[in-house]
């Protein structure tokens, strides 16, 4: 390739790059300007693990024969149980607004008329929420692993690695619940439904089926079971008592999880294609 | 700024041809052959459920037409879409907005998602249609009134050559509206086209160059706003001191189609004449009741309106579509 040839394609890609950044700034704009959401994301994250640990800790002082110390590697497997669960239903709030806010408050059809491809509307919605959700998870998970250090008294402290592998997991955990909700609220159109069938399918359904031996190796298939794979395994006890996939292959842990995350998004996308704007 | 019927082969802003969209069975678009004169304001007439609203969302790129081809601005959509929308400012439906942002973060949002200078044109725009001061506050709180003029100025971040506004003056009282007329004409002489889709007839005369009366999908007139007019029904209203005397001479007028009685006075319709053979057959309807002794109080030979020849065509469809 000549030099010239060079010039030219990043002098068409810089372009590029600033449509594409002014897109997300323009999604970040419409999802954190919903006050009651964010107070909400804020609630269901940080203030959860705050939560969590404040009541630990008194309840320690007031009675520490009868209760252990507020921190420790225990306790931070059980922040990530907690920040997992209630982290997924940030994760799906933030992801349903996402999908559906334009179509629902009917600006999506301004959107196509400004003759902008629908598929790069519809991918700057990705980021657009993730700038929302990941700086959530991450304060909430660096709260909870400073807390599992300076509360830990007796307890053994949790590794630096440990605290790492710790806040990657909850962060793919609850990216690829946004991504579903995401790719679903495109699909359907409506925040309200997808936020009612994904979270009772994480929070009710797929419990009860990891629990139901005789599905066996379906099982496998379920999200859940392949994050409870990836999870670092000093926090496994913590998260999730009775993993049901130990013998799952790392493999295939990866790709049902990417499975989880493409499927919902290229349906979403394909229908914000396809659409009746 | 870029004017004139040079900017498209043919010089027309909007060139569709045959298009039509089905839903089910229904016809909202029927084969529609359009042709919007570029630089002019151009009314798109019909009563509701005509099929306007779908044909601009067809335009748009909204929603795809089942038969027939379009080009905005010369380029053919939706092959060229994305070159064609570059400087199309378009109000479809009533114009939407995210309540929980203000007027000036919603253009943000629809800036971004045009060309870079788009973002500059925020100011000016919202100062054109004269939300400056409120563009700070959440449309939540915004009159019926006030999003028109933000959808307004939302279809002016484009620079637009071409305008669609779709009934743009819903919920606007009257000094509103008298505004609006006056931003449009505006909007026209800077060599833009502006398409305004309306039932409004009265709206479509005062404010449009041209225009294209549609009914059932189809559109069954167009052309310049005062050809449409002269080519309705013209009639003459007389009143007269002897009524039971000057019906059958009116009625036997060769000119006359028909007499209709209307209280203290009757209406003789004309047919679609033109002006001066509507002036010549009231002089002769004068001429003819004096000469047979009937006193003429008033003799009056209203102008041809767009509303007639709007009622006198889609009528004609409805006993069409009866028979």
């Amino acid at each position: 390739m000549s030099v010239t040839t060079i010039g030219r394609a990043s002098a068409v890609a810089r372009p590029r790059a600033r449509t594409t950044w002014r897109l997300v700034s323009a999604e970040f704009l419409k999802i954190r300007k919903r006050r009651g959401l964010v107070a909400l994301a804020v609630l269901l994250t940080v203030g959860a693990v705050v939560m969590a640990g404040a009541v630990l800790a008194v309840l320690h002082a007031a009675d520490p024969a009868k209760y252990g110390p507020a921190g420790g590697l225990g306790n931070l497997g059980n922040a990530t149980y907690l920040l997992s669960t209630l982290g997924t239903v940030t994760a799906v709030l933030v992801g349903a607004t996402m999908g559906a806010g334009d179509l629902q408050a009917g600006v999506f059809r301004d959107l196509v008329a400004t003759g902008r491809s629908r598929l790069a509307l519809f991918a700057a919605r990705i980021p657009g929420g993730l700038a929302l959700l990941w700086p959530l998870v991450t304060v909430s998970w660096i709260v909870a692993a400073a807390g599992s250090v300076l509360l830990a008294g007796s307890h053994p402290h949790p590794g630096l690695v440990v605290m790492v592998q710790g806040g990657a997991w909850v962060l793919l955990a609850t990216t690829v619940v946004y991504l579903i909700a995401l790719g679903l609220a495109s699909l359907a159109g409506s925040r309200s439904a997808t936020v009612g069938i994904v979270l009772a399918w994480q929070l009710a359904v797929t419990p009860l089926a990891l629990g139901a031996a005789k599905l066996g190796v379906l099982r496998e298939g379920l999200l859940t079971a392949a994050l409870d794979r990836v999870i670092p395994a000093g926090l496994l006890p913590g998260a999730r008592p009775d993993p049901v996939s130990p013998t799952m292959s790392i493999a295939v842990a990866a790709v049902v999880i990417a499975a989880w995350a493409i499927i919902p998004l290229a349906a979403g996308a394909w229908r914000t294609k396809t659409r009746d704007a | 700024m870029k004017t004139g019927l040079d900017m498209t082969p043919g010089g027309y802003a909007v060139q569709t041809s045959g298009l039509t969209k089905r839903f089910g069975d229904r016809i909202a678009v029927d084969r529609v052959d359009l042709r919007v004169p570029a630089g002019t304001a151009f009314g798109y007439l019909g009563p509701n459920g005509a099929g306007k609203t779908t044909l601009i969302r067809m335009l748009l790129g909204l929603t795809r037409p089942d038969a027939g081809s379009m080009q905005l601005l010369g380029h053919p959509v939706p092959a060229e879409r994305s070159v064609a929308l570059l400087r199309v400012g378009a109000m479809a439906e009533e114009p939407r907005f995210l309540d929980h942002l203000t007027g000036r973060e919603n253009l943000r949002i629809n800036a971004a998602a045009r060309e870079p200078d788009a973002a500059g044109r925020i100011g000016p725009a919202l100062e054109r249609v004269g939300l400056s001061e409120r563009a700070g506050e959440r449309v939540a709180g915004y009159s019926t009134g006030m999003r028109q003029r933000l959808g307004v100025a939302r279809c002016l971040l484009a620079d637009p050559r071409l305008l669609i506004l779709d009934e743009p003056t819903n919920g606007l009282d009257p000094a509103g509206m008298v505004e609006f007329r006056g931003m449009i004409r505006a909007l026209v002489d800077e060599g833009r086209t502006v398409v305004l889709s309306s039932h409004l007839l009265d709206e479509v005369e005062k404010i449009c160059d041209a225009a294209a009366i549609v009914d059932r999908g189809r559109v069954v007139a167009q052309g310049p706003v005062g050809e449409l007019s002269a080519a309705g029904t013209r009639s003459v209203v007389v009143q007269v001191g002897d009524l039971g005397r000057a019906l059958p001479l009116l009625a036997s007028h060769p000119a006359a189609r028909s007499v209709a009685q209307e209280g203290q006075q009757v209406r003789v319709t004309l047919g679609p004449v033109a002006d001066d053979q509507a002036r010549s057959a009231a002089a002769d309807i004068n001429r003819r009741l004096v000469e047979a002794g009937v006193g003429v109080y008033r003799l009056d030979l209203p102008a041809a309106t767009l509303e007639e020849r709007f009622l006198q065509v889609t009528h004609k469809m409805q006993e069409e579509v009866a028979a």
